[in-house]
Protein backbone atom coordinates (compact mmCIF):
# COMPACT_ATOMS: atom_id res chain seq x y z
CA UNK A 1 0.00 0.00 0.00
CA UNK A 2 2.88 2.83 0.56
CA UNK A 3 4.41 4.85 -2.11
CA UNK A 4 6.81 2.94 -4.43
CA UNK A 5 10.21 4.17 -2.06
CA UNK A 6 12.58 6.37 -4.08
CA UNK A 7 9.98 8.35 -6.37
CA UNK A 8 11.71 11.51 -6.51
CA UNK A 9 9.90 14.65 -6.17
CA UNK A 10 10.63 15.35 -9.65
CA UNK A 11 9.12 11.79 -11.17
CA UNK A 12 6.15 12.46 -9.12
CA UNK A 13 5.68 15.79 -10.85
CA UNK A 14 6.62 14.32 -14.26
CA UNK A 15 3.69 11.51 -13.48
CA UNK A 16 1.13 14.08 -12.00
CA UNK A 17 1.46 16.67 -15.55
CA UNK A 18 1.68 13.46 -17.74
CA UNK A 19 -1.99 12.76 -16.79
CA UNK A 20 -3.00 16.12 -16.57
CA UNK A 21 -1.67 16.82 -20.47
CA UNK A 22 -3.49 13.47 -21.17
CA UNK A 23 -6.96 13.89 -19.71
CA UNK A 24 -6.93 17.50 -21.99
CA UNK A 25 -6.10 16.09 -24.63
CA UNK A 26 -8.46 13.05 -24.45
CA UNK A 27 -11.09 16.31 -23.78
CA UNK A 28 -9.92 18.44 -26.41
CA UNK A 29 -9.66 15.46 -29.01
CA UNK A 30 -12.95 14.23 -27.99
CA UNK A 31 -11.19 10.99 -27.40
CA UNK A 32 -13.13 8.99 -25.25
CA UNK A 33 -11.87 6.09 -25.18
CA UNK A 34 -8.93 7.50 -23.50
CA UNK A 35 -10.77 9.59 -21.00
CA UNK A 36 -12.39 6.48 -20.19
CA UNK A 37 -9.13 4.76 -19.60
CA UNK A 38 -8.23 7.80 -17.21
CA UNK A 39 -11.24 7.73 -14.95
CA UNK A 40 -11.13 3.84 -14.29
CA UNK A 41 -9.73 3.71 -10.74
CA UNK A 42 -10.46 0.26 -10.43
CA UNK A 43 -8.98 -0.50 -12.97
CA UNK A 44 -5.56 -0.65 -11.42
CA UNK A 45 -3.64 0.03 -14.40
CA UNK A 46 0.14 0.63 -13.59
CA UNK A 47 -0.24 4.52 -15.01
CA UNK A 48 -2.64 4.93 -12.32
CA UNK A 49 -0.74 3.14 -9.65
CA UNK A 50 1.96 5.36 -10.35
CA UNK A 51 0.12 8.33 -10.32
CA UNK A 52 -1.41 7.93 -7.26
CA UNK A 53 1.59 7.14 -5.71
CA UNK A 54 3.36 10.49 -7.47
CA UNK A 55 0.05 11.99 -5.62
CA UNK A 56 0.94 10.38 -2.58
CA UNK A 57 4.65 12.41 -2.59
CA UNK A 58 3.81 15.54 -4.52
CA UNK A 59 1.42 16.75 -1.94
CA UNK A 60 0.24 19.98 -3.93
CA UNK A 61 -1.24 18.97 -7.02
CA UNK A 62 -3.89 21.15 -6.32
CA UNK A 63 -1.79 23.97 -7.80
CA UNK A 64 -0.55 22.22 -10.73
CA UNK A 65 -4.14 21.84 -11.71
CA UNK A 66 -4.87 25.81 -10.87
CA UNK A 67 -2.19 27.14 -12.56
CA UNK A 68 -2.61 25.77 -15.99
CA UNK A 69 -4.93 27.48 -18.35
CA UNK A 70 -5.41 24.00 -19.63
CA UNK A 71 -6.67 22.21 -16.68
CA UNK A 72 -8.17 25.04 -14.28
CA UNK A 73 -11.58 24.96 -16.15
CA UNK A 74 -11.62 20.65 -15.19
CA UNK A 75 -10.36 21.68 -11.40
CA UNK A 76 -13.17 20.62 -9.95
CA UNK A 77 -13.09 17.35 -11.78
CA UNK A 78 -9.51 16.88 -11.37
CA UNK A 79 -8.90 18.06 -8.00
CA UNK A 80 -12.17 15.65 -6.60
CA UNK A 81 -10.64 12.73 -8.87
CA UNK A 82 -6.78 13.02 -7.40
CA UNK A 83 -8.29 13.21 -4.03
CA UNK A 84 -9.77 9.84 -4.32
CA UNK A 85 -6.79 8.21 -6.26
CA UNK A 86 -4.94 9.10 -2.94
CA UNK A 87 -7.42 7.79 -0.60
CA UNK A 88 -7.91 4.72 -2.68
CA UNK A 89 -3.95 3.93 -3.30
CA UNK A 90 -3.90 3.97 0.82
CA UNK A 91 -7.16 1.71 1.36
CA UNK A 92 -9.34 4.48 2.92
CA UNK A 93 -12.47 3.48 0.41
CA UNK A 94 -14.63 5.96 2.51
CA UNK A 95 -12.75 9.47 1.57
CA UNK A 96 -11.98 7.90 -1.94
CA UNK A 97 -15.57 7.30 -2.77
CA UNK A 98 -16.89 10.96 -1.47
CA UNK A 99 -14.28 12.45 -3.73
CA UNK A 100 -14.98 10.30 -6.71
CA UNK A 101 -18.61 11.11 -6.02
CA UNK A 102 -17.91 14.91 -6.35
CA UNK A 103 -15.27 14.22 -9.23
CA UNK A 104 -18.40 12.51 -11.23
CA UNK A 105 -20.72 15.30 -10.34
CA UNK A 106 -18.46 17.79 -11.71
CA UNK A 107 -17.47 15.75 -14.96
CA UNK A 108 -21.83 15.33 -15.61
CA UNK A 109 -21.99 19.23 -15.40
CA UNK A 110 -19.47 19.78 -18.20
CA UNK A 111 -20.97 16.47 -19.77
CA UNK A 112 -24.22 18.05 -19.62
CA UNK A 113 -22.88 21.28 -21.52
CA UNK A 114 -21.10 18.84 -24.18
CA UNK A 115 -23.76 18.87 -27.30
CA UNK A 116 -22.55 15.83 -29.05
CA UNK A 117 -22.38 12.22 -26.90
CA UNK A 118 -18.61 11.86 -27.74
CA UNK A 119 -18.12 11.29 -24.15
CA UNK A 120 -20.69 8.36 -23.39
CA UNK A 121 -17.79 5.92 -22.86
CA UNK A 122 -15.86 8.04 -20.58
CA UNK A 123 -19.22 8.40 -18.65
CA UNK A 124 -19.85 4.86 -18.41
CA UNK A 125 -16.87 4.67 -16.86
CA UNK A 126 -17.84 6.85 -14.17
CA UNK A 127 -21.26 5.04 -13.56
CA UNK A 128 -19.45 1.66 -13.26
CA UNK A 129 -16.84 3.02 -11.03
CA UNK A 130 -18.95 4.42 -8.57
CA UNK A 131 -20.92 1.52 -7.81
CA UNK A 132 -17.93 -0.19 -7.39
CA UNK A 133 -16.12 2.13 -5.43
CA UNK A 134 -19.39 2.05 -3.14
CA UNK A 135 -20.00 -1.63 -3.15
CA UNK A 136 -15.82 -1.40 -1.63
CA UNK A 137 -16.97 1.82 0.76
CA UNK A 138 -20.10 0.03 2.36
CA UNK A 139 -17.85 -3.23 2.77
CA UNK A 140 -15.38 -1.36 5.01
CA UNK A 141 -18.16 0.67 6.46
CA UNK A 142 -19.70 -2.48 7.72
CA UNK A 143 -16.91 -4.02 8.97
CA UNK A 144 -16.00 -1.14 11.22
CA UNK A 145 -19.63 -1.51 12.77
CA UNK A 146 -21.02 1.41 10.33
CA UNK A 147 -23.80 1.95 8.47
CA UNK A 148 -23.30 1.13 5.32
CA UNK A 149 -24.57 3.70 2.87
CA UNK A 150 -22.56 5.06 -0.19
CA UNK A 151 -24.51 2.25 -2.31
CA UNK A 152 -27.63 3.85 -1.94
CA UNK A 153 -25.68 7.22 -2.68
CA UNK A 154 -24.65 6.04 -5.84
CA UNK A 155 -27.62 4.82 -6.95
CA UNK A 156 -29.15 8.61 -6.15
CA UNK A 157 -25.90 9.74 -8.62
CA UNK A 158 -26.52 6.85 -11.35
CA UNK A 159 -30.50 8.60 -11.36
CA UNK A 160 -28.96 11.57 -11.79
CA UNK A 161 -26.72 10.28 -14.84
CA UNK A 162 -29.92 8.68 -15.83
CA UNK A 163 -31.76 12.38 -16.03
CA UNK A 164 -28.90 13.77 -17.64
CA UNK A 165 -29.38 11.16 -20.68
CA UNK A 166 -33.18 9.84 -20.78
CA UNK A 167 -34.76 12.98 -22.87
CA UNK A 168 -34.32 13.48 -26.49
CA UNK A 169 -31.38 13.70 -28.60
CA UNK A 170 -27.92 11.41 -29.35
CA UNK A 171 -27.40 10.47 -25.81
CA UNK A 172 -30.49 8.65 -25.01
CA UNK A 173 -28.49 5.64 -26.44
CA UNK A 174 -26.53 5.29 -23.27
CA UNK A 175 -29.63 5.24 -20.87
CA UNK A 176 -29.19 1.64 -20.88
CA UNK A 177 -26.01 1.41 -20.04
CA UNK A 178 -27.12 3.44 -16.38
CA UNK A 179 -30.34 1.39 -15.77
CA UNK A 180 -27.94 -1.66 -15.84
CA UNK A 181 -26.08 0.07 -13.62
CA UNK A 182 -28.62 0.64 -11.51
CA UNK A 183 -30.21 -2.28 -11.39
CA UNK A 184 -27.14 -3.74 -10.06
CA UNK A 185 -27.42 -1.56 -6.92
CA UNK A 186 -31.19 -2.22 -6.95
CA UNK A 187 -30.67 -6.07 -6.47
CA UNK A 188 -28.22 -5.44 -3.96
CA UNK A 189 -29.88 -3.26 -1.91
CA UNK A 190 -32.94 -5.22 -2.08
CA UNK A 191 -34.87 -2.22 -3.00
CA UNK A 192 -35.91 -3.73 -6.54
CA UNK A 193 -39.30 -1.74 -6.57
CA UNK A 194 -36.96 1.30 -7.32
CA UNK A 195 -36.36 -0.19 -10.75
CA UNK A 196 -39.75 0.68 -11.44
CA UNK A 197 -39.57 4.15 -12.45
CA UNK A 198 -36.73 3.43 -14.63
CA UNK A 199 -38.59 0.76 -16.63
CA UNK A 200 -41.07 3.06 -17.33
CA UNK A 201 -38.94 5.27 -18.97
CA UNK A 202 -37.47 3.03 -20.90
CA UNK A 203 -40.23 1.35 -22.21
CA UNK A 204 -42.91 4.21 -22.57
CA UNK A 205 -40.56 6.27 -24.43
CA UNK A 206 -41.92 6.26 -28.20
CA UNK A 207 -38.94 8.39 -28.95
CA UNK A 208 -36.62 6.13 -28.83
CA UNK A 209 -36.53 2.37 -30.25
CA UNK A 210 -35.23 -0.18 -27.53
CA UNK A 211 -33.50 -2.26 -30.00
CA UNK A 212 -31.20 0.87 -31.17
CA UNK A 213 -29.16 0.26 -28.04
CA UNK A 214 -26.32 -1.05 -28.00
CA UNK A 215 -26.78 -5.14 -27.45
CA UNK A 216 -24.14 -5.33 -24.38
CA UNK A 217 -26.98 -3.27 -22.31
CA UNK A 218 -30.30 -4.94 -24.05
CA UNK A 219 -28.97 -8.41 -22.75
CA UNK A 220 -28.25 -6.89 -19.51
CA UNK A 221 -31.57 -5.25 -19.03
CA UNK A 222 -33.74 -8.28 -20.35
CA UNK A 223 -32.02 -10.14 -17.53
CA UNK A 224 -32.82 -7.99 -14.64
CA UNK A 225 -36.14 -7.50 -16.23
CA UNK A 226 -36.90 -11.39 -16.56
CA UNK A 227 -35.64 -11.49 -12.82
CA UNK A 228 -38.62 -8.92 -11.96
CA UNK A 229 -41.11 -10.77 -13.49
CA UNK A 230 -40.55 -13.94 -11.96
CA UNK A 231 -40.87 -12.48 -9.14
CA UNK A 232 -43.77 -11.07 -9.86
CA UNK A 233 -44.75 -14.89 -11.35
CA UNK A 234 -45.84 -12.69 -14.77
CA UNK A 235 -44.46 -16.08 -16.63
CA UNK A 236 -44.64 -15.31 -20.03
CA UNK A 237 -43.02 -12.32 -19.56
CA UNK A 238 -40.20 -13.05 -17.70
CA UNK A 239 -40.11 -15.68 -20.49
CA UNK A 240 -39.72 -13.52 -23.37
CA UNK A 241 -37.64 -11.19 -21.20
CA UNK A 242 -35.31 -13.94 -20.49
CA UNK A 243 -34.75 -16.15 -23.51
CA UNK A 244 -34.22 -12.40 -25.07
CA UNK A 245 -31.00 -12.50 -22.92
CA UNK A 246 -30.20 -16.09 -23.61
CA UNK A 247 -30.38 -15.70 -27.22
CA UNK A 248 -28.82 -12.52 -27.45
CA UNK A 249 -26.28 -13.10 -25.12
CA UNK A 250 -22.23 -13.97 -25.82
CA UNK A 251 -21.88 -17.17 -26.13
CA UNK A 252 -18.67 -17.03 -25.07
CA UNK A 253 -19.97 -15.51 -21.85
CA UNK A 254 -20.81 -18.60 -19.79
CA UNK A 255 -21.03 -17.08 -16.30
CA UNK A 256 -23.89 -15.30 -17.91
CA UNK A 257 -25.64 -17.35 -19.62
CA UNK A 258 -25.59 -19.69 -16.40
CA UNK A 259 -27.39 -17.14 -14.54
CA UNK A 260 -30.10 -16.45 -17.39
CA UNK A 261 -31.06 -20.15 -17.40
CA UNK A 262 -31.01 -20.40 -13.27
CA UNK A 263 -34.31 -18.27 -14.05
CA UNK A 264 -35.46 -19.36 -16.92
CA UNK A 265 -35.49 -22.86 -16.17
CA UNK A 266 -38.32 -22.46 -13.31
CA UNK A 267 -40.11 -20.05 -15.96
CA UNK A 268 -39.91 -22.76 -18.33
CA UNK A 269 -41.00 -25.56 -16.16
CA UNK A 270 -43.98 -23.23 -15.20
CA UNK A 271 -45.31 -23.21 -18.29
CA UNK A 272 -44.67 -26.80 -19.31
CA UNK A 273 -41.32 -27.07 -21.08
CA UNK A 274 -38.67 -28.90 -19.89
CA UNK A 275 -34.83 -28.16 -20.89
CA UNK A 276 -32.68 -30.56 -22.43
CA UNK A 277 -30.38 -33.17 -19.87
CA UNK A 278 -27.22 -31.40 -21.73
CA UNK A 279 -28.16 -28.28 -20.94
CA UNK A 280 -28.33 -28.36 -17.14
CA UNK A 281 -25.01 -30.76 -17.25
CA UNK A 282 -23.04 -28.17 -19.62
CA UNK A 283 -24.15 -25.21 -17.00
CA UNK A 284 -23.88 -26.77 -14.05
CA UNK A 285 -27.73 -26.28 -12.84
CA UNK A 286 -28.03 -29.77 -11.61
CA UNK A 287 -29.93 -28.67 -8.78
CA UNK A 288 -32.71 -28.88 -11.40
CA UNK A 289 -32.44 -32.47 -13.23
CA UNK A 290 -34.73 -34.10 -10.14
CA UNK A 291 -37.18 -31.33 -10.54
CA UNK A 292 -37.21 -32.15 -14.20
CA UNK A 293 -37.29 -35.80 -13.71
CA UNK A 294 -39.96 -35.63 -11.39
CA UNK A 295 -42.24 -34.06 -13.92
CA UNK A 296 -41.53 -36.49 -16.32
CA UNK A 297 -42.56 -39.05 -14.03
CA UNK A 298 -45.05 -37.22 -12.76
CA UNK A 299 -43.07 -38.27 -8.83
CA UNK A 300 -44.44 -36.07 -5.82
CA UNK A 301 -41.60 -37.76 -3.84
CA UNK A 302 -38.67 -36.69 -5.80
CA UNK A 303 -40.06 -33.99 -6.59
CA UNK A 304 -40.41 -32.98 -2.65
CA UNK A 305 -36.85 -34.47 -2.14
CA UNK A 306 -35.37 -32.40 -4.64
CA UNK A 307 -37.37 -29.07 -3.17
CA UNK A 308 -36.18 -29.72 0.34
CA UNK A 309 -32.43 -30.52 -0.66
CA UNK A 310 -31.91 -27.49 -2.81
CA UNK A 311 -34.40 -25.28 -0.55
CA UNK A 312 -31.36 -23.33 0.73
CA UNK A 313 -30.53 -22.38 -3.13
CA UNK A 314 -34.01 -22.11 -4.62
CA UNK A 315 -34.67 -19.79 -1.81
CA UNK A 316 -31.82 -17.59 -2.17
CA UNK A 317 -32.28 -17.19 -6.05
CA UNK A 318 -36.58 -16.81 -5.25
CA UNK A 319 -37.61 -19.49 -7.44
CA UNK A 320 -38.66 -21.94 -4.34
CA UNK A 321 -42.35 -20.94 -4.93
CA UNK A 322 -42.34 -21.35 -8.42
CA UNK A 323 -40.97 -24.61 -8.13
CA UNK A 324 -43.16 -25.26 -5.26
CA UNK A 325 -45.98 -24.65 -7.86
CA UNK A 326 -44.99 -27.39 -10.00
CA UNK A 327 -46.81 -29.71 -7.78
CA UNK A 328 -50.04 -29.89 -9.36
CA UNK A 329 -48.41 -30.38 -12.73
CA UNK A 330 -46.59 -33.49 -11.12
CA UNK A 331 -50.02 -34.40 -9.93
CA UNK A 332 -51.63 -34.14 -13.49
CA UNK A 333 -48.61 -36.50 -14.62
CA UNK A 334 -49.22 -38.82 -11.72
CA UNK A 335 -52.90 -38.91 -12.73
CA UNK A 336 -52.29 -39.73 -16.01
CA UNK A 337 -50.26 -42.51 -15.83
CA UNK A 338 -52.78 -43.84 -13.56
CA UNK A 339 -55.40 -43.26 -16.52
CA UNK A 340 -52.69 -44.90 -18.97
CA UNK A 341 -51.99 -47.77 -17.39
CA UNK A 342 -55.73 -48.36 -16.79
CA UNK A 343 -56.46 -48.26 -20.29
CA UNK A 344 -53.77 -51.39 -21.19
CA UNK A 345 -55.19 -53.30 -18.48
CA UNK A 346 -59.02 -52.44 -19.53
CA UNK A 347 -59.86 -49.49 -22.12
CA UNK A 348 -63.07 -49.50 -21.39
CA UNK A 349 -62.93 -48.73 -17.75
CA UNK A 350 -59.83 -46.65 -17.89
CA UNK A 351 -61.67 -43.48 -17.40
CA UNK A 352 -63.20 -44.11 -14.01
CA UNK A 353 -60.20 -43.23 -11.67
CA UNK A 354 -60.90 -44.72 -8.17
CA UNK A 355 -59.84 -42.16 -5.84
CA UNK A 356 -58.45 -45.02 -3.52
CA UNK A 357 -56.37 -45.77 -6.52
CA UNK A 358 -54.78 -42.57 -6.34
CA UNK A 359 -54.83 -42.87 -2.67
CA UNK A 360 -52.68 -45.89 -2.63
CA UNK A 361 -50.39 -44.64 -5.53
CA UNK A 362 -49.72 -42.02 -3.24
CA UNK A 363 -49.08 -44.17 -0.09
CA UNK A 364 -46.38 -45.81 -2.42
CA UNK A 365 -44.53 -42.36 -3.10
CA UNK A 366 -45.06 -41.45 0.96
CA UNK A 367 -47.81 -39.30 1.01
CA UNK A 368 -50.27 -40.19 3.53
CA UNK A 369 -53.67 -38.76 2.21
CA UNK A 370 -57.21 -39.68 2.61
CA UNK A 371 -59.76 -39.63 -0.15
CA UNK A 372 -61.05 -36.61 1.08
CA UNK A 373 -57.70 -35.31 0.54
CA UNK A 374 -57.32 -36.58 -2.78
CA UNK A 375 -60.65 -35.48 -3.96
CA UNK A 376 -60.07 -31.92 -3.23
CA UNK A 377 -56.47 -32.07 -5.01
CA UNK A 378 -58.71 -33.62 -7.76
CA UNK A 379 -61.12 -30.72 -7.96
CA UNK A 380 -58.28 -28.05 -7.74
CA UNK A 381 -56.93 -30.03 -10.79
CA UNK A 382 -60.27 -30.07 -12.87
CA UNK A 383 -60.90 -26.11 -11.57
CA UNK A 384 -57.40 -25.54 -13.20
CA UNK A 385 -57.67 -27.21 -16.04
CA UNK A 386 -55.19 -29.71 -15.67
CA UNK A 387 -57.89 -32.44 -15.89
CA UNK A 388 -60.75 -32.25 -17.73
CA UNK A 389 -63.75 -34.48 -15.79
CA UNK A 390 -66.57 -34.67 -12.72
CA UNK A 391 -66.42 -36.72 -9.65
CA UNK A 392 -69.11 -39.55 -8.96
CA UNK A 393 -69.16 -38.23 -5.65
CA UNK A 394 -71.27 -41.13 -3.74
CA UNK A 395 -68.67 -43.84 -5.88
CA UNK A 396 -65.81 -41.84 -4.81
CA UNK A 397 -64.85 -42.09 -8.98
CA UNK A 398 -63.11 -39.49 -11.51
CA UNK A 399 -64.73 -39.36 -14.69
CA UNK A 400 -62.15 -38.18 -17.09
CA UNK A 401 -63.55 -36.48 -20.24
CA UNK A 402 -63.29 -38.68 -23.28
CA UNK A 403 -61.34 -36.10 -25.24
CA UNK A 404 -58.24 -34.66 -24.03
CA UNK A 405 -58.54 -35.82 -20.18
CA UNK A 406 -55.33 -34.22 -19.54
CA UNK A 407 -54.89 -30.51 -21.12
CA UNK A 408 -51.62 -29.74 -22.31
CA UNK A 409 -50.31 -26.06 -20.79
CA UNK A 410 -48.83 -25.57 -24.19
CA UNK A 411 -46.10 -22.63 -22.86
CA UNK A 412 -49.34 -20.87 -20.77
CA UNK A 413 -49.21 -20.83 -17.02
CA UNK A 414 -51.44 -22.88 -14.99
CA UNK A 415 -54.76 -20.98 -14.55
CA UNK A 416 -54.41 -19.17 -11.20
CA UNK B 1 -53.41 2.46 -13.96
CA UNK B 2 -53.99 -1.42 -14.28
CA UNK B 3 -51.41 -1.59 -16.78
CA UNK B 4 -48.61 0.22 -14.70
CA UNK B 5 -48.89 -1.92 -11.99
CA UNK B 6 -47.88 -4.96 -14.11
CA UNK B 7 -44.18 -3.46 -14.41
CA UNK B 8 -42.61 -5.12 -11.55
CA UNK B 9 -44.51 -3.70 -9.01
CA UNK B 10 -43.67 -6.37 -5.76
CA UNK B 11 -40.79 -6.05 -3.62
CA UNK B 12 -39.74 -9.23 -3.30
CA UNK B 13 -37.37 -10.33 -0.87
CA UNK B 14 -33.47 -10.30 -1.47
CA UNK B 15 -30.79 -10.80 1.01
CA UNK B 16 -29.12 -6.62 2.05
CA UNK B 17 -26.15 -5.91 0.13
CA UNK B 18 -25.77 -9.31 -1.60
CA UNK B 19 -27.08 -10.56 -4.87
CA UNK B 20 -25.49 -13.84 -5.97
CA UNK B 21 -26.56 -13.52 -9.59
CA UNK B 22 -25.48 -9.91 -10.24
CA UNK B 23 -24.69 -10.32 -13.92
CA UNK B 24 -21.27 -9.97 -15.25
CA UNK B 25 -20.20 -6.54 -17.38
CA UNK B 26 -19.58 -6.80 -20.43
CA UNK B 27 -16.69 -4.68 -21.69
CA UNK B 28 -17.61 -1.32 -23.44
CA UNK B 29 -16.91 -2.73 -26.62
CA UNK B 30 -17.26 -6.05 -26.31
CA UNK B 31 -18.42 -7.29 -29.80
CA UNK B 32 -20.11 -10.77 -30.90
CA UNK B 33 -22.61 -12.82 -33.32
CA UNK B 34 -25.98 -13.44 -32.45
CA UNK B 35 -27.09 -17.18 -32.76
CA UNK B 36 -29.83 -18.42 -35.02
CA UNK B 37 -32.80 -18.05 -32.61
CA UNK B 38 -35.44 -20.87 -33.44
CA UNK B 39 -32.58 -23.21 -34.38
CA UNK B 40 -31.05 -23.20 -30.96
CA UNK B 41 -34.50 -23.09 -29.30
CA UNK B 42 -35.17 -26.62 -30.34
CA UNK B 43 -31.69 -27.75 -28.88
CA UNK B 44 -32.35 -26.34 -25.52
CA UNK B 45 -36.16 -27.09 -24.60
CA UNK B 46 -38.41 -29.71 -24.85
CA UNK B 47 -42.66 -29.29 -25.01
CA UNK B 48 -43.40 -32.46 -26.01
CA UNK B 49 -42.57 -34.33 -23.62
CA UNK B 50 -45.97 -35.31 -21.79
CA UNK B 51 -46.46 -38.95 -23.65
CA UNK B 52 -48.41 -41.96 -22.95
CA UNK B 53 -45.30 -43.95 -22.36
CA UNK B 54 -45.41 -46.17 -19.36
CA UNK B 55 -42.45 -48.20 -19.77
CA UNK B 56 -39.85 -46.65 -17.68
CA UNK B 57 -39.12 -47.77 -14.07
CA UNK B 58 -41.31 -45.50 -12.09
CA UNK B 59 -44.64 -46.69 -14.58
CA UNK B 60 -43.44 -50.23 -14.08
CA UNK B 61 -43.05 -49.70 -10.25
CA UNK B 62 -46.50 -47.70 -10.17
CA UNK B 63 -48.13 -50.33 -12.11
CA UNK B 64 -46.72 -53.48 -9.69
CA UNK B 65 -48.30 -51.18 -6.51
CA UNK B 66 -51.45 -50.60 -8.19
CA UNK B 67 -52.33 -54.47 -9.30
CA UNK B 68 -50.67 -55.79 -5.57
CA UNK B 69 -53.74 -55.79 -3.78
CA UNK B 70 -56.61 -54.39 -6.66
CA UNK B 71 -58.52 -57.80 -5.94
CA UNK B 72 -59.53 -56.70 -2.95
CA UNK B 73 -61.59 -53.45 -3.74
Amino acid sequence: MAAYPGMSMGEAHRRITEYLNRFSDAVSNQDAASLRFLLSLSSNSPFLLSLADALNIFQDSGRLIKHSDHYSQYSDILFNLFRSLQTYRLGNLFDSYQAFEKSANAFIQEFRNWESAWALEALYALAYEIRVLAERADRDLASNGKSPEKLKAAGSFLMKVFGVLAGKGPKRVGALYVTCQLFKVYFKLGTVHLCRSVIRSIETARIFDFEEFPKRDKVTYMYYTGRLEVFNENFPAADNKLSYALTHCNPRREANIRMILKYLIPVKLSIGILPKDWLLEKYNLVEYRDVVQALRRGDLRLLRRALQEHEDRFLRSGVFLVLEKLELQVYQRLVKKIYIIQKQKDPTKAHQVKLEVIVKALKWLEMDMDVDEVECIMSILIYKNLVKGYFAHKSKVVVLSKQDPFPKLNGKPVNS
Amino acid sequence: MEKDAKVATEDPKVDLFEDDDEFEEFEINEEWEDKEEGKDTTQQWEDDWDDDDVNDDFSLHLKKELESNTEKS
